[in-house]
């Protein structure tokens, strides 16, 4: 009786990995629009909002990650990012972010454009796959776990894996609290 | 006893073993490297005469960058010291070279692309004027090495610059007042203007950056006193916006024929086929012609455009007045490297085989030292200055580079230990000629690199490259060589080695000194004719700069230098790129792994003479 | 293999039963005689075996044999048994010989003339490139439709761009696998007209099954006259509604995957469709090429052809009918 127990709890716990490859094939996309909400500034003048601390779906997806790195590829991000590196453009693998390192920072710096060089993509890549680009970003600087982000690419080995990469902390991400009182 | 001696025995027998691997590893790797040997032979050709000045970053018109000022000789340069500095405010590469006309220096730095004037005549040459053209914030977007600037031009009381955004702009040299500003590259096709403009009787010739974005080459004359478009020649494309027309006589077979810039590309491929002209200038008065490089075709990926590329990397006579093409020699056909073909032609009248020539001396990207004859084309000699083992040499009877198929890119697949590596034997940085050793003093690189070809898209302002590098240094360990040539013998004189890639330019005086600069921050003087290091300086950053020197209006001899890391490789410090990712800065990322840690950004003219 | 024999009926269908190339008849000569052999094997083996069980196990109180040796049963069994061994020896003998001498026949064209094409697999579609050696301005890029002329010898340079294809179009020739970062060539003549449909046969992905080519064998003035049709770039559109087409085109997500020459997109993540309207099938033999299908095929692909790599591009109608009239002046 035992072991049958343990094999169809065995069996069942590989059930939770189905999820890591679910896919969308209807994402219903509307051409990426800027998403407007977004705040690059970590100071806000009065009070600071409340944190919208809403998970999303894409950022938790193995495959929409692999799919934001094959856009990654495909729309030339590469030609100035190198493979996290940087070049013309800054390096996106360490924990130094001009625009915001959150998934909507992220969103609304492709959609957006800055100023400094970087061209926006506003209308030109679909919403759904800016947030698949906009995770895939996260995770070069390790801020994805480890079963969602990219393992070892198939061509010539220029980085360490998105997978075993440290986690980097930038700092608006991870304020420590203000010291208020001498600790006893 | 009889121990010792079978162990005798094999080592013998393995020392005859590894010998004969060694045989054979030389025997599969067909690889070439610089030649030593060669020797000193005075010049005895007449050269521009030097009047102390700098007026264009090339010096003369010749490209020689050889200064006749001799009062700095290798007895006295030990006690070379700091006249004066000048902080620019532009941490990012300093490329420019000091000009120095009517007893004023002029600086321009990296984008915003501000323009100082410095009052000579004062101590501590105080800033006199500047000028700021507000260039466009994206254009630091469209640039692909950093936000360089190679210098301005002076000509008759006025002065001539690009902005990184496309636009030439004549300043009144003296009080910096705008004359004419004319937009000639789209920024959001990937065009940019990097290069240092030159001015020859009423026209003032600029080309176009961007290779690396699928932009379209071109050279454009402009008229000096109106900024009117003069002629426009482009890299690629049909005959007539070429502008080859009937005095078109290209040297070898494979550059006759019609429309070539049309014919050895796939159907439109030529329209964003690259061959941007970002390099220097030389100029020959008595032919009237003007020499150039083109740039690397785009994409880098060279399967998807099979064909000769015509005319990219490759070099140009034409007529400045007319823009018309005389001739064209193509120094890497299907360019498979990045191989821009932009390098330096040094002007000089060379004994040949018993007769005096006009020739002009390229040492290119693909690292031979061309010796060509700059009235036909044709090519005298190549001669590699730099360790490869891609090349076999040029075949001099149809001018062709004989290249080693097996190290070609392919789209998805590695090829290893490719030498030289993208960046090529030289990049833009100028060598020097020095009449009283007949020397061509040439900073560059001993590099190699893994490369892989990939898909690549053309997206109008994006980067169209389609190529995953990464670079690392040639045999020896060391990146960078200063090498002193002799041009007839076509073989190096001496080498100096330097950790990093030399990535500056240099200039000889007649003080029997060549001054050249690393990127770790040393400016260093050398004796021209040994290549001892006599003097050196540690600045405050890299120096990536053009050397110059001039007579002050006190009489003395000072030679300027800008420190300030970026371009290419030094953009990882400027831009503050992660090394940790081999494909950063484009490939530099693998070679140049600490180099944030030893060098710091910086923008700063450094100006020494004499106590 | 019922449906092999069947579709022989519907012309133009794939099938290796209606060959219509040299390579294909020395394949289907082999199929048929290995099949011929193995089918008069399969039913003497049955009708042996079906006789044996029948003989006596119809018979009221039979009893089957003990085991007893018998040297004359022995004797006879070892005859039988040696008899049918050393004919299927010979008749596997026979086959392999056959299958030799195919392997070598459809390898023996002659390629000195070949016409060479490029074809690279991708997931899930076929780019196809006419590489015209030491005329690169004579190249000729397209999308799952291989034209060649009737006759010709074509010698296809095949690789993948992603994942393992497979090359097959079974009226013309065997497999061909198109395997990453190696490149294979299969020597193929078509020498009847029509249209010749092929896909993939080695599994790729989600879209495997719809992964179709086709080979249009053409006279050499046909096929000429496509040729110079393909090289020239997009026409200028001449209507408002085309004019206004190409712009949405520049200004949507189609820029980012999609070629046509003679404007700025060059983007090559997905087919050149500098002469789409001149093809008779889009995604990749999925669909005819009608206005209806392409407007369902840019609105949302994703109903079509789930997996596909073409996004859903929702767009105003007014918009999408302007697009799809410049569609159909890239012929």
């Amino acid at each position: 009786m035992r072991p049958m127990l343990v094999s169809i709890l065995l069996l069942g716990s590989l059930l939770t990995g189905c999820k890591r490859e679910q896919r969308v094939f209807d994402p219903g996309a509307a051409g990426s629009q800027p998403a407007n909400g977004t705040v690059l500034s970590e100071v806000a003048a009065g009070q600071q909002p409340p944190k919208g601390n809403q998970p999303n779906p894409i950022a938790e997806s193995a495959y929409a990650v692999a799919e934001g790195k094959r856009f990654y590829q495909a729309y030339n991000c590469v030609g100035c990012h190198a493979n996290g590196g940087g070049a013309i453009g800054p390096a996106l693998m360490d924990s130094e972010w001009i625009y915001g390192s959150s998934l909507e920072q992220i969103h609304s710096t492709i959609v957006q454009g800055r100023p400094n060089g970087m061209p926006s993509y506003a209308g030109k890549i679909p919403d759904y796959q800016v947030w698949e680009i906009a995770a895939y970003v996260r995770s070069m600087s390790g801020q994805l776990p480890s079963d969602v982000a990219p393992s070892r690419s198939d061509h010539m080995p220029m980085v360490v894996p998105e997978q075993s990469r440290p986690q980097e902390h930038p700092g608006a991400e991870h304020p420590q609290p203000v010291v208020s009182e001498p600790s006893r | 006893m009889k121990s010792t001696g079978s162990r005798t025995l094999w080592l013998v027998l393995f020392g005859i073993l590894g010998f004969w691997f060694m045989l054979g590893c030389h025997k599969q790797s067909s690889s070439t490297s610089a030649s030593t040997g060669g020797s000193i032979h005075p010049y005895t050709a007449e050269m521009e005469k030097d009047d102390g000045q700098w007026v264009r970053a090339t010096k003369d018109f010749a490209n020689t960058r050889y200064s006749s000022l001799s009062q700095i000789t290798a007895q006295n340069v030990a006690q070379l010291r700091v006249s004066w500095t000048f902080a620019t405010t532009v941490p990012h590469g300093q490329e420019a070279a000091p000009i120095v006309a009517n007893n004023t220096m002029y600086l321009a730095t990296p984008w915003p692309n501000v323009l100082y004037a410095l009052d000579l005549t004062k101590p501590g040459a105080p800033l006199k004027w500047k000028y700021e053209p507000h260039p466009s914030p994206a254009a630091k977007g469209e640039a692909c090495c950093d936000w360089v600037t190679r210098g301005a031009v002076f000509d008759n009381g006025k002065l001539f610059f690009n902005t990184l955004d496309g636009y030439t702009i004549a300043l009144n040299a003296d009080t910096g007042e705008q004359l004419w500003r004319t937009h000639l590259a789209d920024l959001n096709n990937g065009e940019t203007i990097t290069m240092a403009p030159m001015v020859v009787r009423n026209h003032v010739f600029v080309g176009n950056s961007g290779g690396e974005f699928g932009v379209r080459g071109w050279l454009a004359a402009l008229d000096t006193s109106s900024g009117k478009l003069a002629w426009k020649a482009y890299s690629t494309g049909p005959d007539n916006e070429v502008l080859i027309g009937s005095r078109f006589h290209p040297y070898y077979a494979t550059d006759k024929g019609s429309d070539l810039g049309v014919k050895t590309w796939p159907p439109d491929a030529w329209r964003i086929g690259g061959g941007t002209v970002w390099g220097f200038l030389s100029y020959d008065p008595q032919l009237n012609l003007i020499y150039y490089g083109t740039a690397n075709p785009g994409p880098w990926n060279p399967e998807v455009r099979p064909g000769d590329n015509k005319w990219t990397a490759g070099m140009f006579a034409r007529d400045p007045d007319t823009g018309e093409a005389v001739w064209f020699y193509q120094m890497s056909p299907h360019d498979l490297f990045d191989w821009d073909g932009i390098n330096e032609d040094v002007l000089v009248d060379l004994p040949w085989q018993g007769q005096l020539r006009k020739v002009l001396l390229r040492p290119d990207r693909n690292g031979h030292v061309y010796v060509i004859d700059r009235a036909t084309g044709q090519v005298l000699s190549a001669n590699p200055f730099a360790y490869t083992n891609t090349t076999t040499g040029v075949d001099l009877r149809t001018g062709a580079l004989q290249r080693i198929p097996d190290k070609a890119p392919r789209t998805g697949q590695v090829v290893r230990n490719i030498c030289p590596d993208a960046p090529g034997a030289k990049d833009w940085q100028p060598s020097s000629f020095s009449p009283q050793t007949g020397l061509l003093y040439i900073p560059h690189q001993n590099m190699c690199m893994d490369e892989e070809g990939t898909e690549v898209s053309y997206i109008a302002g994006t980067p169209y490259v389609g190529s995953s590098v990464q670079y690392y240094a040639g045999p020896g360990g060391h990146m960078g060589e200063l090498t002193a040539w002799d041009p007839i013998a076509g073989k190096a004189v001496w080498t100096i080695k330097d950790k990093y890639p030399i990535w500056s330019g240099t200039v000889t005086t007649a003080g029997g000194l060549v001054f050249f600069g690393t990127m770790d921050g040393w400016f260093k003087a050398a004796d021209a004719k040994t290549g001892n290091i006599l003097w050196q300086f540690k600045t405050d950053s890299g120096i990536i700069g053009q050397p110059v020197s001039y007579r002050g209006p006190d009489g003395k001899q000072y030679i300027a230098i800008l420190s300030g890391i970026g371009g290419w490789p030094g953009s990882i410090v400027a831009g503050q790129l992660d090394t940790r990712d081999g494909t950063a800065a484009n490939g530099w990322g693998k070679a140049l792994p600490n180099i944030r840690n030893e060098v710091t950004a910086g923008g700063t003219l450094y100006v020494f003479s004499l106590p | 293999m019922i449906f092999s024999f069947i579709s022989p009926m519907f012309p133009g269908h794939q099938t290796p039963l209606s060959p219509v190339g040299p390579q294909a008849r020395h394949i289907e000569h082999n199929l048929l005689l290995i099949f011929s052999i193995t089918s008069i094997v399969y039913v003497i083996v049955i009708a042996v075996l079906a006789y044996g069980v029948v003989r006596n196990h119809a018979r009221e109180g039979f009893v089957p044999h003990t085991l007893v040796e018998d040297p004359e049963i022995e004797r006879k069994a070892t005859w039988i048994v040696g008899a049918a061994l050393g004919l299927t020896i010979i008749l596997l003998l026979v086959m392999m010989v056959s299958s030799f001498y195919t392997s070598h026949s459809t390898a023996v064209l002659a390629q000195a003339q070949a016409i060479k094409i490029d074809v690279y697999g991708h997931q899930w579609w076929w780019e196809v490139e006419y590489p015209i050696n030491e005329q690169p301005y004579r190249m000729v890029r397209t999308a799952n439709e291989i034209h060649v002329p009737v006759g010709a010898v074509v010698t296809i340079h095949a690789t993948s761009r992603d994942v393992i294809h497979s090359f097959w179009a079974p009226n013309i020739h065997g497999k061909k696998d198109l395997l990453p970062g190696y490149e294979n060539d299969l020597t193929i003549q078509v020498d009847q007209p029509g249209t010749w449909r092929g896909q993939c046969a080695e599994f790729c992905g989600l879209q495997h099954a719809h992964m179709a080519f086709d080979i249009v064998a053409q006279s050499r003035e046909d096929f000429d006259r496509w040729y110079e049709q393909q090289l020239s770039p997009a026409p200028e559109p001449a209507s408002s509604q085309a004019i206004h087409g190409r712009e949405v085109f520049l200004t949507h997500a189609c820029v980012m995957c999609h070629t046509i020459r003679g404007t700025t997109a060059g983007a090559t993540v997905g087919p050149d469709l500098t002469h789409l309207a001149s093809r008779s099938m889009i995604a990749a033999g999925t669909l005819k090429n009608t206005r209806g299908n392409l407007a369902g095929w840019i609105s949302n692909a994703q109903s079509i052809k789930p997996g596909v790599r073409m996004p859903p591009n929702p767009m105003p109608s007014s918009d999408l009918n302007d697009l799809l009239a410049y569609l159909e002046t890239l012929r």
